[in-house]
């Protein structure tokens, strides 16, 4: 395929040597691309304009669509068809009403960003309120997933702001081809937005970034959140995403002859999805014990349900490392599952879960890592090595898995239910109370409507600040 | 089945003296099948008294009376050692623990020994030792950089092993110093008092003087970290020694966040700068608390130059390391990379087959290290939450 037009740093390739100049440079053109052109769009139009080009990506034969799923796959680790899905359901949400939803959701009215208005309360004491948008708005992304680093252009545009993308190394293919997308649709857009791509810990090109950016988003690990945190200077916002943790928890009227299958078929749904790369991804599911079938032939049924999905939607290869993991884990619950649990000094801990049944087993695609499934009676929260590795977990009930997952409580993102309606606000409650961002279906963990609250903050409105006017 | 072991250690022994002698091609054929067999006798052996490695069999199908190939037996990864106490040893006859050292949050792996395994550990690594390090030891006689009834002065950068009993390399080290040293060898590192290992410059660079003063060949020996403690401390006292010809060093990876890193090209070439130990001279070591022998990457020649040489590691016939698939669990193709797995006789009283947590390139019957494989930190796996 021809290389894409140099329009952005990072199209230039490693070949570039970026200095702190150039990214200044960078920064203060866009910023001025921006006060000539962008500031002038209303957010309908704005709107109007993302809502055109998402639509182009949901077109099969889009040149850069099928660019992104010719090439993006096998630097992010996943499958093409993975990639195709996941795309899908960002670029559908991406509609000009969704847009003007988002705005309204966040900030009250869909005109905030272009006018003073009010809400009745405001208008009641007088008063009228303009959202004030970032100049330029920085954003640094993670490596792991695209989704989030497109997600957070298109927030920056609708609020037509300058923005300036630093790309994990390795992972700007996506980002670039979604702005290239975005400038096809409308050069001046294109125009207002820059991504370069620079090595983690190369401070004197970030201390040049911090100092023109208003408002800085970073995605990342909390020691690179916190390391970025203590840099930025003081009077600039910044909005940080630490890594997140998911879980899901299945309620036994679920598990019902009648309604097991389609529960099965959600749960493959998420741990297939993205590979469970994400943040939103289940590392285990909870099992309420006491249903028609047991949590153990639960397990089994969700191991036939991904060998099926390996064959339709296969994973696709991953770095030797990883799959180095998976292996020594795999290895480890092997020999757990055959040993009294006396020789295992991990299990030597309160005995109010020996009474569940079974130990230890495990289900493992013969012959690759593709996807293991480990049914586990230790209610204990556990990281999976993801890839496609589940652990399934028996519980009585819900506060049982809160108590067992207290060590990551900080670090939920999102947890999926399955239960019968008139008992599912009852444990969202539960979930709030303990600090759960979101409660979501199972089979749709990594598909947050484009509203989502990401980290239960607005995430529109933590990017902007406001003016308030009180009238005479 | 205590006989068992013992006849089995007996017969093991006796494969690592022949093997250390060189053999003809004939022998050399002989030795595969020997190996072979004893392969197989050690896992059965391992696998009716070893009950968590026993159902790690069982779930990878593979029993003794499958007779399987040395290649098709199961190894357990490193990282099992942390878990379960893989050993055949009853808790009674368990006299020495050999742990792996890492930063103090994480359980170490631990490798139980008694007086029987100590011995069997210690003929394999002082065989690896030998012809990795003392090889040239005639030639050096000839030289006159020895004499007759002279033995060299080793120099080990660790503690003592009375001061650290769960170390594996210390113990080795001690085993060396006991066999080959010169009187006046010494142990010129200490435990400091939040457990850390620091050297002890005044007995070092005492140590070091005498050797230069005499014009006598010195064998140092560390961990990397400990090399760049030297380095550090000469850097800081600009000083800068020109060893006696025939010195060597050996030192063994890893720097657990113990002094800053260097890559293993920059600490030879900063060796060679400071010590004026020829790249010939400097030998780097692959060895862990699991195993019982060691790889090298090459055979100590100080007294001709040589020219630094890429991290290759060859184990001593005994053991064999290949590089696998993590995904099939197969040998890679030559060139190809994947995780090494090691299969070491000596290991008898724990677990023979092991898989380890590196990533390496499989050359020619031998492997690069490319680096222990971070275990996706970032995304939390293999943080355990308890």
């Amino acid at each position: 395929m021809n290389p894409l037009p140099n329009l952005f740093l990072a199209d230039l390739g490693p070949e570039l040597v970026l200095t702190p100049k150039t990214v200044r440079e960078a920064c203060q053109t866009v910023r001025r691309n921006r006060e000539a052109w962008l500031t002038q769009l209303r957010t309908r139009q704005i709107a109007e304009i993302i809502g055109y080009t998402a639509e182009q990506w949901l077109d099969p034969h889009n040149g850069l669509r099928l660019r992104a799923l010719a090439e993006a796959p096998a630097q992010i680790g996943v499958s093409s068809t993975t990639l195709a899905r996941g795309l899908d359901h960002f670029f559908r949400q991406l509609t000009p009403e969704n847009l003007e939803g988002l705005v309204a959701q966040d900030l009250g009215d869909t005109r905030r960003l272009d006018e003073f208005t009010g809400g009745p309360i405001e208008l009641r004491t007088g008063r009228t309120a303009i959202a004030r948008r970032p100049e330029l708005l920085g954003h640094i992304t993670a490596g792991n997933l695209p989704i989030p680093a497109l997600q957070s252009i298109t927030l920056g545009l609708l609020l037509r702001s300058a923005q300036f993308i630093k790309c994990a190394s390795g992972a700007s293919l996506l980002p670039r081809l979604f702005a290239h997308s975005l400038a096809l649709t409308e050069p001046r857009i294109g125009s207002c937005l820059e991504l370069a791509e620079w090595p983690r810990g190369a401070s004197d090109l970030e201390e040049a970034f911090f100092s023109e950016v208003q408002c800085l988003t970073a995605t990342g690990s909390d020691a690179m959140l916190e390391d970025v945190r203590r840099r930025v200077p003081l009077h600039i916002r910044f909005v940080g995403y630490g890594h997140r943790v998911s879980f899901a928890y299945v309620t036994s009227d679920m598990l019902t002859t009648y309604s097991v299958k389609r529960v099965i078929r959600d749960l493959a749904s998420d741990v297939t999805a993205w590979n469970q790369l994400g943040c939103l991804s289940p590392h285990v599911v909870y099992l309420q014990d006491d249903g028609v079938h047991s949590p153990e032939s639960i397990a089994e049924m969700l191991a036939e349900e991904l060998a099926r999905r390996e064959i339709e939607d296969p994973r696709g290869d991953i770095p030797v490392a990883e799959a180095a993991a998976i292996a020594s884990r795999r290895s480890i619950y092997q020999m757990r599952a055959g040993s009294s649990l006396d020789t295992v000094e991990k299990l030597k801990v309160d005995t109010a879960f020996r009474d569940m049944p079974g130990g230890v087993r495990i289900w493992e695609s013969p012959g690759s890592t593709a996807w293991t499934v480990v049914y586990d009676n230790d209610p204990r929260f556990e990281f999976s090595c993801l890839n496609r590795f589940i652990y399934v977990k028996p519980v009585h009930q819900l506060a049982e898995v809160l108590r067992y997952a207290e060590p990551i409580r900080h670090q939920v993102s999102t947890v999926a239910v399955a239960a019968l309606d008139h008992r599912l606000t009852d444990l969202a409650r539960e979930l709030a109370r303990w600090g759960v961002a979101r409660v979501c279906p199972v089979g749709r963990m990594q598909e947050p409507p484009l509203a989502w609250r990401h980290d239960g903050r607005p995430t529109l409105g933590d990017l902007i600040q406001w003016t308030d006017l009180e009238s005479p | 089945m205590s006989q068992d072991f013992t006849a089995l250690a007996a017969r093991i022994a006796e494969f690592i003296r022949r093997s250390s002698s060189h053999a003809s091609n004939e022998a050399q054929v002989d030795a595969e099948s020997q190996f072979a067999a004893l392969a197989r006798d050690v896992f059965t052996a391992q696998f009716h008294a070893n009950p968590a490695y026993q159902s790690l069999c069982r779930a990878r199908h593979i029993t003794p009376a499958d007779a399987p190939h040395w290649t098709n037996i199961p190894a357990v990864p490193t990282e099992a050692f942390k878990d379960f106490e893989l050993t055949c040893l009853p808790v009674a006859e368990r006299t020495t623990e050999f742990r792996s050292s890492g930063t103090t949050v994480q359980r170490p792996s631990r490798h139980f020994h008694h007086p029987e395994s100590l011995q069997l550990y210690r003929a394999s690594a002082l065989a690896g030792f030998e012809q990795h390090l003392l090889a040239d030891l005639d030639d050096l006689f000839e030289a006159q950089l020895l004499g007759p009834l002279d033995k060299p002065a080793f120099l080990a950068l660790t503690p003592p092993p009375e001061s650290a009993p769960h170390s594996s390399l210390v113990h080795m080290l001690g085993a060396v110093i006991q066999v080959h040293g010169a009187k006046d060898s010494l142990f010129a590192g200490r435990v400091a008092a939040d457990g850390t290992w620091e050297l002890d410059m005044d007995r070092l660079l005492f140590a070091l003087r005498r050797s230069m003063c005499a014009n006598r060949p010195l064998v140092l020996m560390g961990t990397a970290f400990n090399v760049v403690h030297l380095l550090d401390a000469f850097e800081a006292g600009n000083i800068r020694y020109r060893l006696a010809r025939g010195s060597r060093l050996m030192e063994t990876g890893g720097y657990k966040g113990r002094s800053r890193e260097l890559p293993r090209a920059a600490l030879h070439a900063e060796v060679t700068r400071r010590f004026g130990l020829p790249p010939a001279a400097i030998v780097t070591e692959y060895g862990m608390s699991e195993l019982s022998s060691q790889g090298y990457d090459r055979v100590a020649t100080p007294v001709a130059d040589g020219s630094p040489c890429p991290p290759i590691f060859q184990f001593p016939p005994w053991t064999r390391a290949r590089v696998v698939s993590p995904e099939t669990g197969l040998e890679v193709a030559d060139g190809d990379r994947g995780i090494v797995e090691i299969l070491d006789l000596a290991n008898l009283w724990s677990v023979a087959a092991i898989r380890t947590s590196d990533e390496a390139i499989r050359r020619n019957g031998r492997f690069e290290l490319l680096g222990r494989v971070a275990h996706a930190e970032p995304r939390g796996c293999s943080r355990m939450t308890a």
